[in-house]
């Protein structure tokens, strides 16, 4: 299978989330009182599902800019890390490809990214493929969800915004190689979930996922 | 006008830290400490995203359908080591234990 065939057969439970969220994510930035070219504006320049809906609830509720921006930053920081940790895949190609790749860079391109790289892939069709499909239909979504409106569809139904979190559940579970690998995602995954119950969302997945790396030290030496 | 600041703000934030670790170009090669730290990092990071999407879906305190489903997904993941069936799975499984009630 050709690394583009690959990402749109793998991808497409997400592609169909990305439609279905995107549809919510219109809907609501609607009618939090922003216009059609707003919302679109905002799912093409920021582009991360999760910060655009609490900019919406904060421009909503009338927050100040300032505490918006460092909201954002503070959810995205987890970006920081996807891009850290798949520079050593993509490190060897040019600079503009590099920071082209950059703009697509959400949490199920870096997932998906690393299950194919982790095969032993090392071509970037397929990350860019699928990150430029994702973006393509979380457009699509926020368009038809901005224009359309109310009765479409309610992502609860039938469980399709569950096929994200199965998504990363599915690439831990093929990509863990050895113990200190489950070791680690399994702290991760203990960390991120309590942050998240505890209020700390914004900050839950960057957290954990800086933290739990820590353990390799641990995990190696005693190993050795 | 304070609509556009903002987006726009928020936009070049996220796309700095997208962008920053692949801009920026090395030299030599990462002490082994931090090729250590980069080797774990994707798996923890997914671990992560897996665990907070696992504990409140969409903000809101769950009956447990997420959890009984995301151990579907790793049963099916370990069993067929397939990324597509394994997400079906997934699915399927989280709208059964809703409508169930969970």
């Amino acid at each position: 299978m050709t690394p583009s065939r690959a990402a749109i057969v793998e991808g497409w439970p997400i592609f169909v989330t990305a439609v279905v969220v995107g549809i919510a994510f219109g809907l609501t930035a609607r009618q939090s009182g922003l216009t059609v070219i707003e919302t679109s504006a905002m799912s093409v320049i920021v582009f991360a599902g999760a910060a655009q809906f609490v900019m919406v609830d904060l421009l909503r509720t009338g927050a100040p800019a300032p505490l918006i921006v460092l909201t954002v930053v503070l959810l995205n920081a987890r970006h920081l890390l996807m891009a850290a940790a798949i520079r050593p895949f993509i490190g060897k190609a040019s600079l503009a490809p590099r920071v082209g790749l950059a703009y697509i860079l959400t949490d199920e391109a870096f997932a998906l990214g690393v299950g194919w790289f982790r095969r032993g892939h090392r071509d970037l069709t397929y990350f860019a493929v699928f990150g430029g499909l994702m973006w393509a239909f979380w457009n699509a979504g926020t368009l038809l969800g901005a224009i359309f409106g109310a009765d479409l569809v309610d992502p609860q139904r039938y469980g399709i915004d569950f096929a994200i979190t199965a998504v990363f559940v599915a690439i831990v579970v093929i990509g863990v190689r050895h113990r200190a690998d489950a070791v680690i995602a399994f702290v991760a995954v203990v960390v991120a979930a309590g942050l998240r119950l505890a209020g700390a969302s914004a900050v839950a997945v960057v957290v954990a996922g800086a933290l739990a790396p820590l353990l390799s030290f641990a995990l190696r030496e005693r190993r050795e | 006008m304070m609509f556009w600041a903002t987006v726009v703000a928020s936009g070049i934030a996220t796309y700095v830290m997208r962008s920053l670790p692949l801009a920026v170009t090395a030299r030599g090669t990462a002490p082994v400490w931090l090729r250590r730290y980069l080797d774990a990092l994707p798996i923890a990071i997914i671990a992560a995203l897996a665990g907070a999407g696992v504990a409140v879906p969409d903000g809101q305190p769950t009956g447990g359908a997420e959890i009984g489903a995301a151990l579907v997904v790793g049963a099916v993941a370990a069993w067929r080591r397939n990324l597509l069936f394994a997400v079906i799975a997934g699915v399927i499984a989280v709208a059964v234990l809703r409508s169930v009630g969970l």
